[in-house]
């Protein structure tokens, strides 16, 4: 961990959207809580294959933070996969093949987003209506946020390919709202392109994505016409405060450890959309800690689920709120932290000070234009601290809890309140990350513990807990369970007496 | 006279410190001049035969396995065997030494007596490795260090003329090993004690080195020895010596020896090592030292006694107070006998739960228990196996309470919980009573958990082991079972084995896209066979794509319980549904690995077009393949 925190200051020109700069300046532009990790990862690959196009994946060759990039918006791809609830219909009313194709040809000249629509091409690719049906449902099925109510813009096929790939649009299909895609995509892309494994990774990832089945990718290219259609204007201003971070570093190589295993075709995806939102949540808390000065490292305290209520469950709630609170301390922190600066501490006895200090908001934060109230430094402070707070709250504050709910970290099941407790899936995903091919049980919690913070066993607990608060048995009791949680999952081998392996199915790929 | 059955208890669920286990019976044996119950194990000669004649150029030996699989014992037999002093092996010494001598040549024992063609070899005796090593967190002695580290360098190096015998739990021999000063050797040799633990195997080309694995011994083999050294024991003779009264112990009334009787009968054993033959198919290992205190417990077993093992002196007074039925061997089996906290802290007791004998029943046995009384079809029933069984059949508690439950009258839930606890009892002995010829119509194997208990021993294991083929409509069941998780749709095909996929996931749970039929027939290489594989004794269901192509699935019971009932019932069996779904899908994409590889070998150009298979269901639940065909 990087001791202290050096953070780049406010670019010169910035996304008009933000109102005022606390939350970026932290963390970047930006985090966004509705933005779950597979979005995040979608959002990651559209830029990723936009870079990769242009010979400069990983590279910022024209400087930190400048990335720009375009991005598809394959209209005729989404409104017949996602705006189109004709094709069930049509296929029972009417008699034949040529009929039906003249019914849905004429419904679909209401598709939204294109100017004039033309979906003949399709009768090329499809031998009757009824194989394109089946297709079309085919490909549903596999689609994220399919069964969602939410707007079919927001609506996403699987990545089988680059071809499958679009940005998140609002409903009228015309610009991207940063509803859905809010930048986050883009944040993941910028740590990895300061991360130190990225070549390696660069390497990696584009052989894993080369050797996936293209049959879907393919397909998916046959719902969409051939000529090429518009791209998205220039995307911009993604921004990310650190040229370095311990996280970007063990993102990177989470990743490449996943990449390398012998896992098939498409199942590696889950495991990196994981990795990527566990890593963004401990980025988030992790910097957090940096900005208050708290030394002692990250610790999530985790529940292996059990039929009653335990110590470690308790242990974990509580560990869980305290963490929660956390980024919106490091908000306060960090204003806290201009208001005892020098500058402002010098401004105010200076002549003119609440211009003086108006002016260092303005250079700092970005804030202050809008502020009507009395002239007083004091008050524009507090005024700034609590307008922060609450934009703080919107969004940004959810982090923890949404992203950790996505990915099985935080969840409530068995109980009323929110803790730590693992998922199978994701226990799969640190064991995937962490083990190569078998480890001992307690050097696999080790491991976890060393690199996540992750609390299972009764010597990381005591480790971590004051005195007061552990109880060996009760930790020894979650380990066991997670023992048999990892055997019943057939990741773990258990000979006599208390002697483990932990093992990963998928070996590292020779070569 | 009646020092045997206080002998017993040694091996009884008393509370005691494990370490001490052998010791202390050894030393109870000799001082009260009882023989202790000692058979020999299985992998006895083989061991035995790394040192003695049989061998030319002996390696080192590690013994491993769990507490109670029998290493010490099997230690003090290979020092007899080479002539080792008793005295010395009396001594509470973890570590002792003995010199051999074996062929100069390492090829071949010379004929004559000529000291010129030997060489003498000491042999490393480490009987008990966590009483040798250094405590928890310490480090090694330079001496013993210095001697592991010549044992690691025996393991690759010919040019020593000492080995050693290590006996020791798998984690403390790990644990020890990861504690010596990492040299090249010590290196390597962790890293070859590893593999052949997790691989389970016996020996790494290369390596002087032969491994034993006491735990991959077979329970029911082992049940089979412990429990005829445990009947024929002298101990029994002398009590049953003497013609005890009628209400003393061992006399006609007493549910020792009624214990001690039924236990010798061939029904009740057959039934108790069918119950640990299913355990070892389950993957579940009973060490010697469990066997022992499931056999002592069932005997001695009794809820009120002290420890819940009944002394001599108190079966005059359980006869008196008319708790005889408590005694009940059925029930003691399962450690109904103990509390329920110590019950869950003994691995046999825990094991034998699983199968939830006693919990678990049909209609047809309840309604035996409950209202066979004087009906007419279920009377005859009633009367041959709770009427005859004067011990542990129906007795004068068992009617007040089934009456008071049948007739309602008295609310109270401690009532209705009695009668609970008592057809537990009586279930359990009817899993034990029902008469081999009524198996079937009685239901016997629905008194488990695993319903198709029954059919994998009878027409499934012992068929194998016989290399028989099996029932088809067996095999085509578990096909059927198998399409089912695979595609995730009731389906009923039960001829071809359906690879599916669901597009973007090999694990997804409903696959709609078919990538190939496997033909259950042998046709064009194709073919799916069960097989009993001799070396790892297990039943194997393979699964054949060319004749040089398969995937082998290990069918446990639980596993074969699985499948059957997804293709009988449809349903996933919410018990263990979930451990076996993932073992499944986790053989599936290796099947879809195994034929991608088929592919690629005999896949010719590809087409221009892209073809695809998808899967629906006609009305009868059979495959129904849609063709689509796109033109990129």
């Amino acid at each position: 961990m990087t001791p202290v925190l050096q953070p780049l200051p406010p670019p010169e020109t910035f996304d008009q959207s933000s109102s005022m700069w606390v939350d970026e300046a932290i963390w970047g532009h930006r985090l966004y809580d509705e933005q779950i990790p597979w979005m995040v990862f979608l959002e990651f690959l559209n830029v990723f294959y936009h870079e990769v196009g242009k010979s400069r994946a990983f590279e910022e060759p024209n400087g930190l933070n400048m990335l720009k990039y375009k991005a598809a918006h394959r209209l005729y791809l989404r409104n017949i996969l996602f705006n189109n609830p004709h094709l069930a219909e049509i296929r029972l009313n009417y008699p034949n093949d040529s009929s039906r194709w003249d019914e849905w040809l004429k419904r679909m000249k209401s598709s939204t987003g294109i100017t004039h629509p033309q979906f003949n091409y399709l009768k090329d690719h499809f031998h009757s209506f009824d194989d394109f049906y089946e297709v079309v449902s085919l490909i549903r099925s596999t689609s994220l946020e399919v069964n969602s109510n939410k707007r079919w813009t927001s609506k996403f096929a699987f990545p089988y390919g680059k071809d499958c790939l679009y940005e998140d649009l609002d409903n009228t299909a015309t610009t991207n709202d940063r509803r859905f895609f809010g930048r986050t995509g883009e944040v993941l892309y910028l740590m990895l392109c300061r991360a130190q494994r990225k070549q390696e990774l660069l390497v990696a990832l584009t052989r894993k994505l080369g050797k996936t089945d293209s049959t879907w990718d393919s397909i998916i290219k046959c719902l969409q016409p051939t000529d090429d259609e518009p791209m998205s204007g220039d995307r911009a201003n993604a921004f990310v405060p650190y040229d370095q971070h311990s996280s970007f570093d063990e993102l990177a190589e989470d990743w490449l450890a996943v990449l390398r295993l012998n896992i098939p075709g498409f199942d590696v995806f889950p495991h990196l959309v994981n990795l990527a939102g566990l890593h963004l949540i401990k980025y988030q808390l992790g910097v957090s800690r940096q900005v208050l000065g708290l030394t002692p490292p990250l610790s999530l305290v985790c529940e292996v689920v059990a039929p009653k209520k335990t110590l470690v469950r308790e242990i974990s709630c509580d560990l869980y709120q305290e963490n929660n609170l956390l980024p919106a301390q490091a908000v306060e922190a960090y204003i806290t932290n201009i208001e005892v600066g020098e500058d402002w501490q010098r401004a105010l006895t200076d002549n003119g000070a609440f211009e003086k200090c108006r002016k260092i908001l303005r250079d700092k934060v970005r804030w202050g234009e809008d502020y009507d109230g009395s002239p007083d430094p004091q008050q524009l402070i507090a005024s700034l601290r609590q307008a922060a707070m609450r934009r703080h709250h919107q969004h940004v504050a959810n982090i923890h809890r949404n992203y950790g709910r996505e990915i099985g970290l935080v969840s409530k099941r068995g109980t009323m309140k929110l803790r730590y407790a693992p998922t199978d899936a994701l226990l799969k995903t640190l064991l995937f990350a962490n083990v190569e091919s078998r480890i001992e049980l307690h050097q696999f919690l080790e491991k976890l513990h060393r690199r996540y913070g992750l609390v299972f066993g009764d010597k990381d607990a005591e480790r971590v807990l004051p005195k007061d608060e552990f109880d060996k048995k009760a930790f020894q009791a979650n380990s066991r369970r997670l023992e048999q949680r990892l055997a019943s999952v057939g990741l773990l081998r258990r000979l006599s007496d208390g002697c483990a392996y932990v093992i990963n199915p998928y070996r590292v790929e020779a070569g | 006279m009646t020092r045997w059955l206080q002998f017993l208890r040694h091996y009884g669920p008393v509370p005691r410190n494990d370490n001490m286990y052998d010791e202390t019976i050894q030393r109870s044996a000799r001082r009260q001049g009882i023989a202790p119950i000692e058979f020999e194990h299985p992998a006895q000669a083989e061991i035995v035969n790394c040192f003695g004649h049989a061998t030319a150029d002996p390696v080192s030996v590690i013994l491993t396995g769990t507490a109670g699989d029998g290493k010490t014992h099997l230690c003090r037999q290979i020092w007899k065997a080479l002539k080792g002093q008793e005295e010395e092996w009396a001594s509470d010494s973890p570590y002792l030494t003995l010199q051999s001598r074996y062929p100069k040549d390492r090829k071949m024992w010379p004929g004559s007596d000529d000291p010129t063609f030997y060489r003498s070899v000491k042999i490393h005796f480490i009987r008990d490795l966590s009483g040798w090593a250094p405590q928890q967190g310490a480090e090694w002695e330079a001496g013993k260090e210095e001697m592991l580290q010549r044992c690691c360098r025996s393991l690759f190096t010919s040019d020593t003329d000492e080995i050693f015998l290590i006996a020791a739990n798998d984690g403390q021999l790990i644990e020890s090993w990861r504690r010596l000063k990492e040299t090249e050797y010590v290196r390597q040799a962790r890293l070859v004690f590893e593999e052949l633990l997790v691989e389970d195997k016996k020996q790494q080309p290369g390596v002087r080195l032969k491994f034993f694995n006491l735990s991959r011994a077979s329970s029911a083999e082992l049940f089979d020895r412990a429990i005829s050294a445990f009947l024929r024991h002298p101990g029994w003779q002398e009590q049953a010596e003497g013609s005890p009264g009628e209400n003393e112990v061992f006399g006609p009334k007493c549910p020792i020896r009624r214990n001690y009787e039924l236990l010798q009968t061939e029904l009740v054993r057959s039934r108790l090592r069918a119950l640990l033959e299913l355990c070892d198919y389950n993957g579940l290992h009973v060490p010697i030292r469990q066997i022992l205190l499931l056999l002592t417990n069932a005997v001695l077993g009794h809820p009120d006694a002290k420890d819940h093992l009944m002394v001599p002196a108190d079966v005059p007074k359980i006869i008196a107070a008319g708790t005889v039925s408590k005694a009940s061997l059925y029930n003691n089996i399962f450690g109904g006998n103990l509390s329920e906290l110590r019950r869950q802290t003994i691995t046999i007791f825990d094991y034998l739960e699983r199968f939830q004998i006693g919990y678990e029943t049909s209609n047809r046995i309840d309604n035996i228990l409950i209202f066979g009384e004087g009906d007419e079809h279920l009377g005859p029933y009633f009367e041959e196996l709770l009427v005859k069984d004067q011990f542990y059949g129906a007795d004068s508690r068992f009617y007040a309470s089934k009456n008071a439950y049948i007739e309602g009258t008295n609310e109270s839930e401690d009532h209705a919980s009695e009668f609970m606890q008592m057809l537990v009892s009586q279930r359990r002995g009817l899993y034990f009573k029902i008469p081999k010829n009524k198996e079937e119509e009685l239901g016997l194997w629905e008194l488990t958990v695993f319903k198709f208990s029954g059919e994998y021993l009878d027409n499934v294991l012992s068929v194998v082991k016989n290399h028989g083929i099996i029932k088809r409509p067996i095999v085509s069941r578990l096909v059927k079972g198998l399409n089912r998780v695979f595609t995730g749709m009731l389906i009923n095909s039960d001829r071809d084995l359906c690879l599916a996929t669901g597009g973007n996931n090999s694990q997804a749970k409903v696959s709609r896209l078919l990538l190939e039929q496997v033909s259950l027939e042998p046709s064009k290489g194709e073919k799916i066979i069960i097989h009993f594989d001799g070396s790892s004794g297990r039943v194997v269901l393979s699964v054949f794509f060319s004749s040089d192509i398969s995937v082998d699935f290990n069918l446990t019971l639980i596993r074969y319980e699985f499948l059957s009932r997804v293709a009988l019932e449809g349903a996933l069996p919410a018990s263990f549904s979930k451990e076996c779904y993932e073992d499944l899908l986790a053989f599936k994409s290796q099947l879809i690995a195994a034929y991608m590889k088929r592919q690629t070998r005999e896949r010719a150009a590809e087409g221009s077009t892209i073809g695809l298979k998808l899967l629906a269901l006609t009305e009868q639940g059979m495959p129904d393949p849609k063709f689509v065909e796109i033109v990129p």
